[in-house]
């Protein structure tokens, strides 16, 4: 007969209840350590980064408790126990850089991540109208595919933003040859989150902001 | 009693996708993350970024290594072609399979020099990360394969290796769905559901206009429908995020999860113009084709 398997002292509730402790104390401003450390207004590490590498913790530990898991794991050669232990915590050491640029791939994973509730909805957008009169629209991701997404335009500097709408110009025109684009707007397109009942627009709302004049042919 | 033989039905096997995987559809996977790479580059006129103002330049991830000489040559129309065409000779000598630690690192770094390049002039979006991780994962595993290989003095890798590059890139995906949740609970807490933030998004992205751009974002608003699917799609998207790793072990939820966030990927791009294409391809590795067919796994019959 075997013998049934001890709980060690540290399985859920304890660890759970020690996990929780350990957050308030470095997550709260009301926490001891603030105080003791003197720190300001900022707990040590912000709830936000605290509760995931908790959420996380949990996530890896149902993983290698499931018996599966674990055989796999077991049958791996270490070489390939290496790979496999850099490639997962690469990505999770990634996400809490909580940075998107400077250890690319390694990203924090943050996808519509806040909240946004301004009305109206903006956005600055170049429009072009070309020798035949026709508006055109010129998205900087649609002339230059490699661009998966640029910035928004109202975070560039009036320079940049000059030097955006002539660039534009030229990529469009050098594939459209036979119908230029000779003028420019720099608009702000906007979107009211709560229309009248009933209210239909073609559209979105527009305000001229700047006209570039490329009549010329530059 | 029917009750709990219905919910064992509904339940199903829990195994581990993959656990059988074999050489064959290791290679396969192997051709089918590397065509995908050839496909996007063949079509990316990457050249042209050179004409982009510099002031829109952020370099990004392993171009901030480099000193602003080397970064000017890089970025030039002669830089950007060498790094596209020379990128390709790589991903296309990857498909033969030979020397493959060699060339997949080869291959792994040269698409994060590419990433990097195209992410330097806007915001580091998160689109095929995924399938650039999958390289590098082909070429850790390729790696350890040879020196496992070496030092067992085995002429090749063991049938039953393959599955660990397999289950790790599946891994790697639901974990970037599972830190999307994560991350989206973490900061905005329930508020985030509750307001008008998933119809702001809708408009901004429709209003900016990506590569695609479909003009239907914008006039959510005068659709009440639309609005109260999008608010109540969000929080149960960000459900699915969160249990996304389920898909590795949980053949039946995978039934349920891959419809799913496919509809959620085209309404994306339908009122967003978002199109996360890349990872919808490495879909095709949820499911689990070893099982379904024998000459896929490690062992099959008529295989000594």
């Amino acid at each position: 007969m075997t013998k049934a398997a001890r709980v060690p002292p540290w399985f859920p509730p304890l660890s759970l209840t020690a996990i929780a402790l350990l957050i308030w104390l470095v997550s709260f401003k009301s926490s001891p350590i603030v105080s003791v450390l003197h720190l300001s207004d900022s707990p040590l590490v912000p709830f936000s980064v605290s509760s995931q590498a908790f959420l996380l913790f949990m996530l890896v530990r149902a993983f290698f408790y499931w018996p599966p898991m674990v055989r796999w794991a077991k049958s791996m050669p270490m070489p390939h126990r290496v790979i496999f232990a850099l490639m997962i915590s690469s990505i999770i050491a990634g996400h809490f850089t909580l940075d998107s640029r400077t250890y690319f791939p390694l990203v924090a994973w943050e996808i519509f991540p806040g909240i946004h509730e301004q009305n109206p909805v903006t956005c600055r957008e170049f429009v072009g109208t070309t020798e035949s009169g026709k508006k055109v629209r010129l998205v900087v991701e649609q002339l230059f595919p490699s661009v998966v997404q640029i910035n928004p335009l109202d975070g560039f500097t009036p320079d940049a933003t000059d030097h955006l709408a002539e660039t534009l110009a030229k990529a469009y025109n050098q594939l459209h040859a036979d119908d230029h684009v000779r003028q420019v707007d720099l608009v702000l397109m906007a979107v009211n989150l709560h229309p009248n009942a009933g209210e239909t627009r073609a559209q979105p709302s527009c305000q001229l902001l700047k006209r570039y004049d490329f009549s010329s042919g530059q | 009693m029917p009750t709990a033989q219905t919910l064992r039905f509904l339940i199903g096997p829990i195994e581990l996708l993959h656990e059988q995987a074999g050489p064959r559809l290791l290679r396969l996977t192997r051709l089918g993350i590397f065509l995908l790479w050839i496909v996007k580059l063949l079509l990316d006129p990457l050249w042209r970024l050179a004409d982009l103002p510099r002031e829109m330049l952020q370099p990004t991830g392993v171009l901030i290594l480099l000193p602003p000489s080397v970064l000017d040559q890089l970025l030039s129309p002669d830089g950007l072609t060498t790094l596209l065409f020379g990128t390709l000779a790589v991903l296309a000598l990857g498909l033969t399979d030979r020397a493959f630690p060699l060339i997949s690192t080869l291959a792994a770094l040269l698409l994060t020099v590419y990433s990097s390049v195209i992410r330097s002039f806007g915001p580091a979006v998160h689109t095929d990360i995924v399938v650039l991780l999958a390289v590098w994962v082909l070429a850790g595993f390729a790696w350890a394969d040879h020196w496992q290989a070496k030092s067992t003095h085995k002429r090749k890798p063991a049938g039953s290796w393959s599955s660990y590059p397999l289950i790790t890139i599946v891994a790697l995906l639901c974990l970037s769905y599972c830190l999307v949740g994560f991350n989206r609970i973490a900061t905005s807490g329930t508020r985030i559901f509750t307001g008008d933030t998933m119809e702001v998004f809708a408009i901004d992205a429709s209003l900016r206009g990506y590569y695609f751009t479909t003009n239907i974002g914008w006039h959510v608003p005068e659709w009440p429908l639309i609005v109260l699917m999008l608010k109540l799609g969000f929080p149960v998207i960000t459900v699915f995020e969160i249990v996304a790793p389920l898909c590795l072990a949980w053949p039946h939820f995978r039934w349920v999860f891959i419809p799913f966030m496919l509809s959620f990927h085209l309404l994306s791009l339908v009122f967003m113009n978002i199109f996360f294409f890349d990872d919808m391809l490495v879909y095709l590795l949820l499911f689990d084709w070893s099982r379904r067919y024998p000459q896929l796994r490690a062992t099959h019959p008529g295989k000594t």
